[in-house]
């Protein structure tokens, strides 16, 4: 088509056919995004403020700790999904990674707010984890002895102990953090370098640079899923220290991609009402990435169903008392809910072309696929307590609607990070060569 | 069926898509409806141009995943519950999780199905007989390098002189009348 385009262009019969120009300013429009982050900061401000009430009520306490984690763990999925995504488009190519580059460039480098985040849980590990709380052999016994534990809860804290304790915890979040910091500062100190090619836009500069990427992206993904891998379990699946599943880091990986997709696009359609965005975002574009969040939707659905299927076939002690915990005594309504938010409604959304091409309903559908990946974290985590577990209850236990506030103040902090970020750079990278194809017109192939 | 008689429409064969392109856009400003595209591979200007992303196989592909899915589900449950009842493992007769995988490749397959066989359907294939290989340009070049644009007498704005005139103003290589 590219011959059909060029004539068009001559003959300047409509303009709308024609390329675009690049604005001459790619800078952050600062204005909006401070406002956004003004506002941000005040919903951050008030959750945090309302959080403070369940410090009084019983048990509430541990629920602010708990709705802490969960809190922190959406925000790693933004920052790690973010650095995850920011790799796999280096080695995929494509317009839609150059037009996501810059925001998931912002998203990783949250990964610095990110870390230090991660220090209250370190702090409060006992509160929150079994094998903090009895970290040897003997302490388990004790436990076991007084009530605190199972016996299996005992048998297989001990024979987890070499991954599950602190020490071995604290160096695990350090070669996590150290780890994945390192692979951040390395593709956003090359981005930067990258534009300030004294050869840009020419071949050779395009090639070094691509291969220069897709070398680290490449075993990047590789690292980082291990990585998370490891942290999931370590973070979440081990507050219940008796189960076992195999698929539990690829399920955080993709609803990490689930969440950070929805997020991308929900920055991209936002920004696109000022410049520069607004001259290179094409509906092409955004129907593509509309389509991937689709695909993630239904990959995120898979590995969920997935898990409960094997487990649910296998019907053995060991693993079925996690499900059991997180459908029996009202947590079916929340199961459900999760199931409805999760999967079927983004599902069907995301089925409509027009949906999928239409920007302001876009807006509404990653909201929500936001607000669903929060809701199933609320139903991973919390069913794992003693006093939660099959036993899901309103009264007198106010402190699990600390689930609602903190969350949103964790975020909301994290999403004013994620702008002030977001401002330091050109929101485009000019050294590439999809910067050509992406001001080509709709269609053009 | 009454055989039709008289003129199909008028073929204009341009060199290049950007000039059908134009063309079509310029026929669709003018009130034109009834027309149609012919090109040697997809040109996705041409369906816009045409206003052509709004059809029935979205719909078709939809209705079948649903069947599809109803169809597996109520097998499965007619062939557990009544048909053919196993104790497996001891679990219950109606095991919903068990019917979920094959109720989804049913659901792919008939949604598979019915949007490649609708979408056949909607374009009125097979087709044994089609007016425009009666126009002597067309036979060769619609299926190697000439791109067409056919205005069908159907339409209330077509006029024989009217629409020659019109599309002999986009400088096609020729405008040909085409007989049913």
């Amino acid at each position: 088509m590219s011959l059909g385009h060029e004539h068009h262009g001559e003959a300047g019969h409509h303009d709308h056919h024609g390329p675009r120009v690049l604005p001459a300013s790619l800078a952050a429009p600062e204005e909006a995004i401070k406002a956004w982050r003004t506002r941000l900061l005040i919903v951050g401000g008030v959750a945090a403020l309302i959080s403070l009430v369940f410090f009084t009520v019983s048990g509430g306490p541990d629920h602010i700790l708990r709705a802490y984690l969960m809190g922190y763990m959406l925000s790693f999925g933004f920052a790690g999904g973010g650095l995850v995504l920011l790799m796999l488009q280096y080695v995929s190519g494509g317009k839609w990674g150059l037009l996501l580059r810059r925001p998931l460039e912002a998203m990783s480098r949250t990964l610095k707010l990110v870390a230090v985040l991660f220090l209250p849980i370190l702090f409060f590990m006992k509160r929150l984890y079994q094998w903090a709380a009895y970290p040897d052999a003997k302490a388990t016994a004790a436990a076991y002895a007084k009530g605190l534990m199972t016996q299996e809860q005992m048998l297989t804290a001990n024979a987890k102990h070499l991954m599950l304790n602190p020490t071995s915890a604290i160096i695990q979040a350090v070669i996590v953090f150290g780890v994945l910091l390192t692979i951040m500062a390395l593709l956003n100190r090359w981005s930067v370098q990258r534009d300030a090619d004294p050869e840009a836009g020419s071949q050779s500069s395009y090639d070094r640079w691509r291969i220069k990427f897709e070398n680290l992206s490449g075993i990047g993904i590789l690292i980082y899923v291990i990585l998370l891998t490891d942290a999931s379990i370590v973070w979440i699946k081990s507050l219940d220290v008796t189960w076992y599943s195999s698929i539990y880091g690829l399920q955080f990986l993709v609803g990490q991609g689930y969440q950070v997709l929805a997020l991308s696009i929900l920055s991209v359609i936002l920004l696109s009402r000022y410049e520069p965005i607004k001259s290179i975002f094409r509906t092409t574009e955004q129907h593509d990435m509309a389509k991937f969040a689709f695909a993630f939707t239904m990959l995120n659905i898979y590995f969920c169903f997935a898990e409960f299927l094997i487990i649910w076939s296998g019907n053995i002690p060991d693993e079925i008392p996690w499900y059991l915990a997180r459908i029996h005594g009202g947590w079916w309504v929340i199961c459900s809910l999760d199931f409805i938010c999760h999967w079927l409604v983004p599902f069907c959304l995301l089925l409509s072309r027009d949906i999928k091409r239409d920007k302001s309903k876009m807006i509404w559908v990653t909201c929500w696929m936001i607000f669903a990946r929060s809701l199933d974290m609320f139903w991973l985590i919390e069913p794992n307590f003693k006093d939660a577990a099959g036993n899901l209850h309103l009264s007198g236990n106010f402190g699990i609607l600390a689930y609602i506030t903190v969350p949103v103040a964790i975020l909301s902090i994290w999403g004013a990070y994620y702008l002030t970020e977001l401002m330091k750079r050109p929101l485009v990278n000019v050294n590439d060569p999809h910067v050509e194809e992406i001001l080509e017109p709709e269609h053009a192939h | 069926m009454p055989r039709k008689e008289g003129i199909y429409g008028l073929i204009a064969e341009f060199n290049t898509p950007s000039e059908l392109v134009y063309a079509t856009e310029q026929a669709r400003a003018a009130g034109y409806r009834r027309m149609e595209c012919y090109t040697p591979y997809p040109v996705e200007e041409a369906a816009e141009a045409l206003d052509f992303h709004k059809n029935r196989v979205p719909l078709l592909c939809l209705l079948g995943g649903l069947m599809g899915v109803t169809t597996s589900f109520l097998m499965e449950t007619w062939v557990s519950v009544w048909a053919y009842p196993l104790n497996i493992a001891g679990r219950p007769l109606f095991s919903w999780p068990a019917f979920i995988i094959p109720a989804y490749e049913w659901t792919i397959l008939f949604a598979g199905l019915s949007a490649g066989f609708g979408m056949i359907a909607l374009n009125g294939l097979p087709q044994l007989y089609h007016p425009l290989f009666n126009a002597p340009n067309f036979r060769n070049g619609a299926t190697t390098d000439k791109f067409f644009l056919c205005l069908e007498a159907v339409d209330p704005q077509f006029s024989l002189d009217g629409t020659r005139a019109f599309l002999e103003k986009f400088h096609a290589v020729s405008v040909v009348e085409v007989d049913h």
